[in-house]
């Protein structure tokens, strides 16, 4: 277990020393929190902008608070997404298309831990952005429009936060046999957006698809009750994860790293 | 005691069979050049004997690994190492160490020792991007031998050093090898003359010539007299080359080489008729072939 905290230590003094410990959580905050503020700023925005026939009335329908904060979470799935492939696209492959990985791996370093602590420390960034972030966006939907209950705001977090993971570990299964963080990163990308366009457009036949988890943490800031389908729908997720990090490993260790 | 075996080795990439079936043995304490041309496949030896490549057949044991992990007894410098730019020298040793089961506080005596004695110890708080190459070969080498391995492998050590650098590194692993064995690739015969006991000579893929240096000499060295004259240096020689059962003689810019079965015979030989006919000598020297002409012979073949 040393020797996954040395590797564990080891990322996360990587992430403070390129300050991905500050541009990620902050570029978080920006996607989460401009949401709730557009949508409630909207008419002042629109009349300072001008440009509307004299006398013209729009009337903007008010969003309700869980619509605001809905509109957040979806940011997370899509800039969100974007960002987080692309801190973890090179996690592993740059490392090896650099070269330094050959100089690590001919020590005694076991793959797995190898593996594993990059997959703990990606977490980790990932899943404090996400919290500070989403957690601002809670806040000002309840100083615009009004307070969701907090375990509501949770349950969502917790729910969507296993479609981030799940993509987390993705990335890093792709880590383990592309050199080219390019590479990864688009095929990455490329599967979710496949995933997700087949989930919302075959709903009645993917509904335990991870992808429609963001869909289903709606549920509890609307006010609705979760649908029946939330349950497999995470049990799947929670068995890709598994499954992906174990492939990492059994593939992770029979590349030629050279 | 041999370090590591290594039986009938071979690997092909695509159409190209880059090792084609290598033989030998390594043992302790031992430092043994890897010679070779550029693509020769000295790398790929290194790179499959230090994991990083599969070989397609044959087998590479190392004594005592049978059941632990290999790489716990070896050490591996690669031809261009490349390290965590962000990290300071010390740090990586340190990570390098505890990487190879050192403890917290062994890693970081081991890494100060070596600081030290590979001479990077006043630029070991400088971030590793701003070392310069000379700097980080010897930081490679530093990280390859942190846990004492039996067998530490360099790729090219001295290869892209300027003559200081290289004089430095080359006294450095003469320093190692009272420790470990010690497998080094090169394309300078001189370097491997230098510091190792043994040379494997790799020419496309496979091992042409092996042995100890002094075996190597008396194998395929022979005596050698050069002779130069003021003018015609040619139509003496070939009349010189008439006198006695010369093996060969060859025009060498300037001056005559001649190869010579009895240097002793041959000198006395020649002066004699030097003397004789009163012709204008201006170099005499009796030499050996050097073993780098040995090896053209076999790479040009």
């Amino acid at each position: 277990m040393n020797q996954w905290m040395t590797l564990f230590k080891k990322e996360m003094l990587e992430m403070s020393r390129n300050f991905k410990w500050i541009w990620v959580p902050l570029t978080f905050i920006m996607i989460a929190v401009k949401e709730p503020l557009t949508l409630y700023y909207m008419p002042q925005i629109i009349d300072s902008l001008g440009g509307l026939p004299e006398g013209a009335v729009i009337e903007l329908p008010v969003p309700s608070a869980g619509e605001a904060l809905a509109a957040s979470l979806s940011q997370f799935n899509t800039f969100g997404v974007l960002i987080i492939v692309l801190i973890t696209m090179g996690t592993i492959a740059g490392e090896r298309k650099s070269g330094v990985a050959g100089l690590i791996l001919v020590k005694p370093v076991s793959y797995a831990w190898f593996v594993t602590a990059k997959w703990a420390s990606s977490m980790i960034l990932i899943w404090f952005s996400y919290f500070l972030s989403y957690f601002l966006s809670w806040y000002y939907v309840g100083v615009l429009f009004e307070f969701i209950s907090f375990a509501d705001f949770l349950q969502s977090f917790f729910v969507n936060g296993i479609w981030l993971t799940l993509i987390v570990t993705v990335v890093i299964l792709f880590n383990t046999f592309m050199k080219s963080p390019g590479a990864v990163g688009f095929i990455s990308i490329g599967i979710i957006v496949i995933l997700s366009l087949l989930s919302s457009s075959l709903p009645h036949l993917l509904e335990w698809s991870p992808a429609l988890l963001s869909a289903y943490s709606n549920a509890f800031i609307m006010g609705s009750n979760p649908p029946d389908e939330l349950l497999p729908s995470i049990i799947v997720s929670v068995v890709m994860i598994t499954l992906s990090l174990l492939a990492s490993i059994a593939i992770f260790k029979r590349r030629e790293l050279a | 005691m041999p370090v590591v075996n290594i039986i009938n080795l071979k690997k092909r990439f695509q159409d190209l069979e880059v090792i084609k079936g290598l033989d030998f043995q390594l043992s302790e304490r031992k430092c043994i050049a890897l010679l070779g041309a550029n693509g020769a496949g000295k790398s790929t030896t290194l790179k499959m004997l230090a994991g990083l490549v599969k070989p397609d057949s044959g087998a590479i044991v190392f004594e005592g690994a049978e059941k632990a992990d290999f790489r716990r007894l070896i050490g591996y410098l690669p031809q261009f190492p490349v390290f965590y730019e962000w990290m300071t020298g010390n740090e990586f040793l340190e990570y390098a160490g505890q990487l190879a089961g050192l403890s917290k506080s062994e890693a970081k005596d081991r890494a100060k020792e070596l600081l030290e004695l590979t001479g990077i110890a006043e630029a070991k708080n400088r971030r590793i991007g701003k070392y310069s190459g000379g700097m980080k070969q010897r930081l490679g080498i530093a990280q390859a031998i942190i846990h004492r391995p039996k067998l530490v492998m360099l790729d090219e050590p001295v290869s892209a050093l300027d003559p200081f650098g290289r004089r430095e590194v080359l006294e450095l692993m003469d320093k190692l090898k009272k420790e470990s064995a010690i497998l080094f690739s090169t394309h300078i015969l001189n370097d491997a003359e230098e510091i190792c006991d043994e040379i494997l000579f790799l020419h496309n893929g496979e091992l042409v010539e092996s042995g100890t240096l002094a075996g190597l000499r008396t194998k395929h060295q022979q005596a050698k007299i050069d002779l130069a004259f003021k003018e015609n240096t040619l139509q003496y020689a070939e009349e010189l080359s008439l006198l006695q059962p010369v093996s060969s003689m060859k025009l060498d810019g300037e001056y005559a080489s001649f190869l010579v079965e009895d240097i002793e015979y041959a000198r006395e030989l020649f002066l004699t008729e030097i003397m004789k006919r009163n012709l204008p000598l201006v170099k005499f020297e009796i030499s050996r072939t050097r073993l780098e002409d040995v090896f053209m012979k076999v790479v040009q073949k």
